[in-house]
């Protein structure tokens, strides 16, 4: 230790000094009380002996001055004194000495005084390292969590959330959300919903619901449907998260052209359909595990579909809400959201929602991230059907196209590729189309599904007239699509120039038998059939069925961007 | 939250009492090894009982001594499920992966 002794007597300088060099210390030598402070700023030694009486200034007040610029670093004084009056010396300690010892000096005690010294000083060197290193930790913590949030924030973009349709509230427990809210249409017009709960809170659960974003937003905008979209979201939460991490999800998808609500529900709190007047139309309890659990291929996509007819709210919301509790360790709970949102218009079913969570928790704490999401369901939200184009005299067409891609497929194909999606990639990355990509799915995928529902796999559209039809068209559709043995669809898709502007023409046609297109000539919008085939029409320059109905050719002009 | 163990034959019991959540993590982890270093053990049965909370952190952590369970060859099954615990199991659907009785 390097220790300074302070005494005006050169006699005991010379003594204590000695012995103190002697232990194997460092010596700083003063005279009197403001040398002893100079020195101290000067060489900052780890312990200080002092007299208690000296010219200048004296120990208790040199003391006090050393305490004062040393700031935080502790430097031990104790005061080496002929001064026995027990009063001053509890006021020099009371002022900034540690300790005192009396003259004369008994060796033996100075000696176990220094090593006592020795002992805390290190102690204290120790806790000072520590609450650095904790403070250090603390400011990288909170740097890190202001970057991560930034990221969240752009992934989670708030833009892309602002659907007329839904209202959404997150409120973290922390600086961070575990919980994730994210919407978006597809090209068709059906809006894609998810609310997700990562395990925890603060920065991990946050980094648990990251990988979900980029499969939700990118597939959806291609076209990909729920579950597909959910299959690639499992397979890259398997693919990061440790054992014991999972992500809870609800995914819904809302499609208001066919008035479907299709919902998959892993791991969240049943998600619930209320009707204007508040009436509970529809549960959809957690069915599945939540992601993240099971192997990839052992995932159970079965979805639920429900078929409405009139207004109302569909209501999502996270365990962090049920659970939060009040000072009486009463939980906020479904009956309390449900009298809180159930009846009232969307907007102000969210609204009345947080007013009666807050007044129930009346200042407690929310322990778990809260989130909330409630879609207006409106039968009437639709956009409308395009005013047809009636472009029937279009300028005569170069013989050649600026560019073709086709694609041939048979029915393993058929079986597993996503088709329209896989088109939407190409379509996207062509410039002039890109903006339209909305009316390019639609009219690919009524083209390509009418190939291969009607043309190959031979289904009737009249089973789709109500909702239990639907259900069972589908079913009917996997079982013939699973037992196809033979057949094609050929796509094709062609771009030409046209003094300036793109025309699309989109060709598809499959081997099956054929159809009367004739009765496309009188259609329905109210009927669930033919409707997807009038839209194209609306959409298109022309379209033509060739043969005996299993071609068809549809041109598409863009419209001006407006 | 504390975790007691206790053996009976080839039965290993970990009885958890309080707010099963991350706080609990140490004691837990530590009573999962205890009990699953146990050579006799061919049964592991983990009893809430006494657990009045659990949150999605506990869950992680059943999913972890499921994994180190199915390691060592030994079987396991969550019992005495209270109301507000059953709950938490079935919304995650654990219902599907463990024994609950």
């Amino acid at each position: 230790m390097k220790i300074l002794l302070a005494d005006d007597a050169e006699v005991v300088r010379l003594m204590i000094g000695r012995f103190v060099e002697s232990l194997g210390h460092e010596l700083l030598l003063a005279s009197d009380g403001v040398e002893a402070v100079e020195r101290c700023v000067a060489f900052q030694p780890d312990m200080v002996l002092m007299d208690m009486l000296m010219p200048r200034m004296d120990g208790p007040e040199a003391g006090r001055e050393i305490k004062i610029r040393m700031g935080e670093r502790w430097v031990p004084i104790i005061l080496v004194t002929a001064v026995e009056e027990v009063g001053k010396l509890a006021d020099a300690m009371e002022i900034g000495a540690d300790d005192y010892l009396l003259k004369p000096v008994n060796f033996r005690i100075l000696e176990a005084k220094i090593k006592a010294i020795e002992r805390t000083v290190a102690l204290n060197r120790k806790v000072r390292e520590q609450s650095a290193k904790l403070a250090e930790y603390y400011d990288r913590a909170e740097e890190e969590k202001r970057v991560a949030r930034h990221l969240m924030e752009q992934l989670v973009s708030h833009e892309r959330l602002s659907d007329p349709q839904l209202h959404y509230w997150i409120a973290p427990a922390e600086s961070l959300s575990g919980d994730l809210v994210a919407a978006a249409r597809t090209p068709g017009q059906v809006m894609h919903l998810m609310l997700a709960d990562g395990i925890g809170h603060g920065l991990t659960a946050a980094l648990n619901v990251l990988p979900l974003t980029q499969p939700f937003y990118a597939m959806t905008e291609r076209g990909f449907t729920l579950t597909d979209i959910l299959t690639e979201m499992h397979r890259k939460v398997r693919q990061v998260l440790p054992t014991g991490r999972f992500v809870a999800l609800a995914f819904v998808a809302v499609d208001f052209v066919n008035c479907r609500i299709e919902v998959w529900n892993g791991g969240i709190p049943e998600l619930r359909l209320f009707d204007e007047q508040g009436g509970l139309l529809k549960r959809w309890p957690s069915r599945h595990l939540p992601l993240g659990i099971l192997p990839v291929d052992a995932l159970d996509l079965e979805t639920e579909r429900h078929t409405f007819q009139g207004r109302g709210n569909l209501v999502l919301c996270s365990d962090g809400l049920l659970e939060a509790r009040n000072d009486a360790g009463e939980a906020f709970g479904l009956s309390r959201l449900a009298l809180a949102c159930a009846g009232w218009p969307a907007e102000e079913a969210l609204d009345r929602t947080i007013t009666s969570l807050s007044d129930f928790l009346a200042g407690a704490h929310c322990h778990d991230d809260v989130s909330l999401a409630i879609v207006d369901i409106d039968p009437a939200a639709v956009r409308p059907l395009p005013e047809p184009t009636g472009l029937e005299r279009v300028p005569q067409m170069p013989s050649e196209a600026r560019w073709r891609y086709s694609m041939s497929l048979g029915p393993d194909e058929l079986r597993s590729l996503h088709t329209v999606p896989l088109i939407m990639g190409f379509v996207n990355q062509v410039r002039p189309l890109a903006n339209h990509h909305a009316d390019i799915f639609l009219i690919l995928t009524e083209l390509f599904v009418n190939a291969l529902d009607h043309g190959l796999l031979q289904l009737s559209s009249s089973l789709k007239r109500d909702a239990d039809g639907m259900e069972q068209y589908l079913l009917e559709r996997s079982l013939r699509l699973a037992a196809l043995r033979e057949g094609r669809i050929e796509v094709e898709l062609a771009g030409y120039d046209l003094a300036g502007r793109t025309m699309l023409v989109v060709r598809v046609s499959d081997s099956g038998q054929g159809f009367d297109s004739a009765w496309l000539g009188a259609p329905d919008v109210r009927r669930p059939s033919g409707r997807g085939i009038t839209l194209v029409r609306a959409l298109c320059a022309s379209l033509h069925y060739f043969g005996n109905g299993n071609t068809v050719e549809a041109c598409y002009l863009p419209r001006d961007a407006s | 939250m504390t975790a007691i163990v206790e053996i009976d034959g080839q039965t290993g019991r970990l009885v958890l009492s309080g707010q099963f959540d991350f706080s609990a993590h140490r004691d837990f982890r530590q009573a999962c090894d205890d009990v699953l270093g146990k050579e006799g053990v061919r049964e592991v049965l983990v009893d809430f009982q006494q657990v009045d909370y659990l949150d999605s952190s506990a869950l992680g952590m059943l999913l972890l001594l499921k994994e180190k369970a199915s390691a060592a060859g030994k079987s396991l099954a969550l019992v005495n499920c209270r109301d507000t615990v059953r709950q938490v199991l079935e919304i995650a659907c654990f219902g599907k992966i463990f024994t609950i009785r």
